[in-house]
């Protein structure tokens, strides 16, 4: 018989083996990283660029960024979309704050010929009116969509809030940017961001060397020509604001604070102490504001990375009529971590989570070239796992009570409602 | 190609092995044959509710998720109109607490009333965030009633409406358990790097004595079969209007099934397909639209749906639209695009296959449409398709009389 009471013995992890990518110097300021080892047909290709929606004014970085593949001189966006459809192809694309991303997902046989449709398609890329127009439409009709909803809104002004000191990184979009067609100002930054302002490749797949090197050929040419630009030291107010939309049901909240960037002393720390408050399904925000109170669908709280900052955000969606509530257990939450010593048992939770998730998300050759561009991408190495494991075992509760007593000050906080 | 065993416990339970030497993790998937169409329609939204309350402890361990934490895994669920589905992955060397966990609650939950009510109250801040505080949200509400008259498919997963979820007993919870949650109607994948001998004795320590019942018996009201177009308008406070054409499709376990897949696909998967092309790109009656299917077990639905551009009116997208399908349905496709079609097929899979969690899950679904193996087939199968069957099957499903359509007209605030 099984004693079904007592869980079966646990071993924490204790190894993982952090494989590095093959490493290239495209330039001097670009990189390209290879994952080879690939048990299967299957490739992924990702183009960085310093093309981040604080890259320019009036949402011209998405414009641009969502008609890169909309027609040359000679193709129409249709034509060159079949024309990758017809090798199995798929496009994915994607912008954050500092960086956009194109990625092509293939089969190896075909990478060679969809990165050369991708790159005519980008290099001869023809502003053609018709397409143009047909993105904005669509783009605006999105953009009226997204102001309905409350998680959107909050997103939005909490960027405008907590970027206040640099206009370039706190304009938010309006409807007007996408009224008036500016195909000069869109060209301008297509030269400027895309054509020269390619700022690394990454790469997943059992290819030929031969095979890396007309990558390196093709897209080389866009390297951008220098270290990019990024902001730091921003300043914000902290305060609360609301943004009430009367018909909602639910409320969107954003709360947090500037950090520090990914090299900070304090980073891994600070990600134990994250973890407890809001970054797995048994943190306390979880524990206590779903799964005791069931106000809410799901909280969470996260540290988002920047080239030259960081900032820290809890994020949730709650029941209109219990938001009061829920920014009072929020309080109650931060407050407690810098109280109370978090119990031991909880701690060796929390250590053990976060080593199996090392493991999970260092398994597999696209998990661990993600992986490992996330630390490469702010000068770090597979050093900073390593040291991510030792830390991760050896922080105490008084480390962590010390954090939060320097970092979880909610009158520190900037605080956005919408709903 | 997935490799795999299978084998069954005494008290019904099958299991299915998957070995893959070079993952440290370990994937423990369990699917229970159960989902949104096994409720009654005075009770709906409770397999999902269910889904839930399987988290909040079972009849020895007082709490799910923690004890899994501990042992560096995490877990979740989903639940659909056919099916829930739970998995765990966790560092390979404490695959027994997920074990240890998953046939406790098996044998049963804590039933605790603190457990009910909480979750209740999340499912309803769920259905509110997902499908009434959105826009375009609760399409779904309205589409299934308007294209199902009898079949459980009627509702959401979520439910017909959020009363019903405020009203579920400790009572239903229980009776819902006993018919659903037992080994003969469970499919459990161990998927990682473990030998099958070593699976076949921990999966038998762990749930080998777990009391046996007998399969429930599924007997749904047949839907009968559409003979006439439906429409419906709704208004809505959204910026602007949209369509959602949905028409019936052959159930998960026909050769047709996978040829309408492939015509959902030609009509709107991708930036070169025929509506994406001619509506949008083309005569700029929209702004955007999709083609796709439902996915379900039985009978079920192939949608177009889209948003109208500013000044155009339903009228003038639904002659264009059903111009775009008469095309499908007169003249056979070019082998250029089968051949797109089927390509894009192939790297699906490909890339479907990379994820461990992927195999195990897809592993239990074929399981239970009646062979695992079905997965390392369903490639074959789309490749056999041809421009002929395309076009026979665009005819049966392509139909006015086998159409519904849900309007959503755009009103100011």
């Amino acid at each position: 018989m099984n004693v079904r009471s007592q869980q079966p013995e646990t071993k924490q992890v204790d190894q993982i083996s952090f494989v590095k990518p093959h490493i290239f110097d495209v330039t001097q300021y670009v990189k390209l990283l290879w994952m080879k080892d690939v048990p299967n047909e299957t490739v992924r290709l990702d183009l960085f660029f310093d093309a981040g929606i604080t890259r320019g004014r009036e949402s011209i970085p998405a414009i641009v960024h969502s008609l890169l593949l909309s027609g040359t001189d000679e193709w129409s966006s249709v034509e060159i979309h079949k024309q990758i459809d017809a090798l199995g192809g798929f496009l994915d694309t994607d912008i954050s704050f500092e960086t956009a991303v194109v990625s092509i997902y293939c089969l190896r046989e075909h990478l060679r010929k969809i990165s050369e449709i991708v790159a005519n398609a980008i290099r001869g890329l023809a502003f053609r009116e018709n397409e143009v127009e047909d993105v904005l439409r669509s783009m605006r009709q999105q953009f009226a969509v997204n102001q309905q909803k409350v998680k959107y809104v909050a997103q939005q002004q909490f960027r405008k809030y907590l970027f206040a000191s640099n206009e370039d990184y706190s304009t938010i979009s309006v409807e007007a940017d996408y009224d008036r067609i500016r195909v000069s100002e869109y060209k301008k930054y297509w030269k400027e961001h895309y054509l020269n302002g390619l700022t690394r490749i990454t790469l997943v797949g059992d290819l030929e060397q031969d095979e890396v090197d007309a990558l390196i050929d093709l897209f080389g040419k866009w390297a951008i020509d220098g270290e990019a630009q990024y902001a730091g030291d921003f300043k914000f107010q902290p305060q609360r604001v609301d943004f009430p939309k009367e018909d909602a049901l639910q409320c969107a909240v954003r709360m947090g604070r500037f950090l520090f960037p990914k090299n900070h002393p304090d980073y891994i720390d600070f990600q134990v102490l994250n973890t407890i408050l809001g970054d797995y399904f048994g943190s306390r925000l979880m524990s206590n504001i779903r799964e005791d109170k069931g106000y809410t669908y799901g909280i969470g709280s996260g540290m988002m990375d920047m080239n030259h900052t960081g900032y820290f955000v809890i994020v949730t969606e709650v029941g209109k009529e219990v938001l009061e509530n829920t920014l009072h257990e929020i309080r109650f939450e931060l407050k407690r971590l810098q109280n109370e010593l978090v119990p031991e048992e909880e701690l060796e939770l929390v250590k053990n989570y976060m080593l199996g998730q090392l493991l999970k998300n260092a398994d597999g050759p696209y998990a661990m070239l993600d992986m490992y561009n996330s630390v490469d991408m702010y000068n770090l190495t597979l050093v900073f796992y390593d040291e991510a494991i030792q830390k991760i075992k050896s922080i105490t509760p008084e480390r962590i009570q010390l954090l939060a007593k320097q970092y979880l000050n909610v009158e520190d906080f900037l605080i956005i409602t919408a709903g | 190609m997935i490799e795999f065993n299978r084998f069954k416990l005494g008290n019904g339970l099958t299991v299915l092995h998957h070995f893959d030497a070079a993952t440290p993790m370990v994937v423990v998937n369990t699917l229970y044959d159960v989902g949104a169409r096994d409720e009654s329609e005075e009770k709906t939204g409770f397999a999902h509710l269910f889904e839930h309350l399987m988290f909040g402890g079972s009849v020895n361990i007082p709490d799910f998720d923690a004890p899994l934490q501990h042992a560096g895994g995490e877990s979740n669920a989903f639940t659909s109109n056919d099916i829930t589905n739970y998995y765990d992955i966790l560092p390979l060397q404490n695959l027994e607490t997920a074990l240890w966990l998953e046939s406790d609650r098996m044998i049963s939950l804590a039933f605790t009333p603190k457990s009910l009510e909480v979750q209740r109250n999340v499912v309803i801040e769920e259905f509110k965030q997902r499908y009434l505080n959105q826009p375009y949200g609760d399409v779904w509400l309205e589409l299934r009633p308007l294209a199902y008259k009898e079949h459980s498919y009627k509702w959401a997963t979520i439910g017909k409406k959020i009363e019903h979820i405020e009203e579920a007993t400790m009572d239903d919870v229980k009776a819902f358990f006993r018919k659903h949650y037992h080994p003969a109607n469970a499919i459990l994948c161990i998927a990682g790097n473990i030998p099958l001998e070593e699976t076949k004795r921990l999966v038998e320590k762990w749930y080998g004595d777990i009391p046996a019942s007998l399969k429930p018996q599924r007997i749904l009201p047949k839907e009968p079969a559409q003979n006439e177009f439906r429409e419906l308008t709704i208004e809505r406070k959204v910026p602007n209007d949209a369509f959602y054409y949905s028409f019936k499709m052959p159930e998960r376990r026909s050769f047709e099934y996978y040829v309408t897949d492939i015509i959902s696909d030609a009509l709107g998967r991708e930036k070169s397909s025929r509506l994406y092309s001619i509506l949008k790109k083309e005569l700029k009656l929209v702004t955007s639209v999709n083609a796709y299917i439902t996915g379900s077990l039985d009978e079920g639905l192939l949608i177009i749906d889209g948003k109208l551009s500013d000044g155009v009116s339903f009228g003038q997208l639904d002659g264009a639209l059903w111009k775009v399908l008469e095309g499908l349905k007169t003249e056979l496709m070019s082998e250029e695009e089968t051949s797109k079609l089927l390509n894009k097929i192939r790297t699906v899979k490909e890339f479907q296959e990379q994820g461990l969690l992927n195999r195990a899950m897809n592993l239990c679904l074929y399981e239970l449409l009646g062979d695992a193996n079905g997965v390392n087939e369903e490639n074959t199968l789309y490749q056999s398709i041809t421009a002929e069957q395309i076009k026979t099957v665009s005819n049966q499903i392509l139909r006015k009389e086998n159409c519904s359509l849900l309007r959503v007209k755009s009103i100011k605030e």
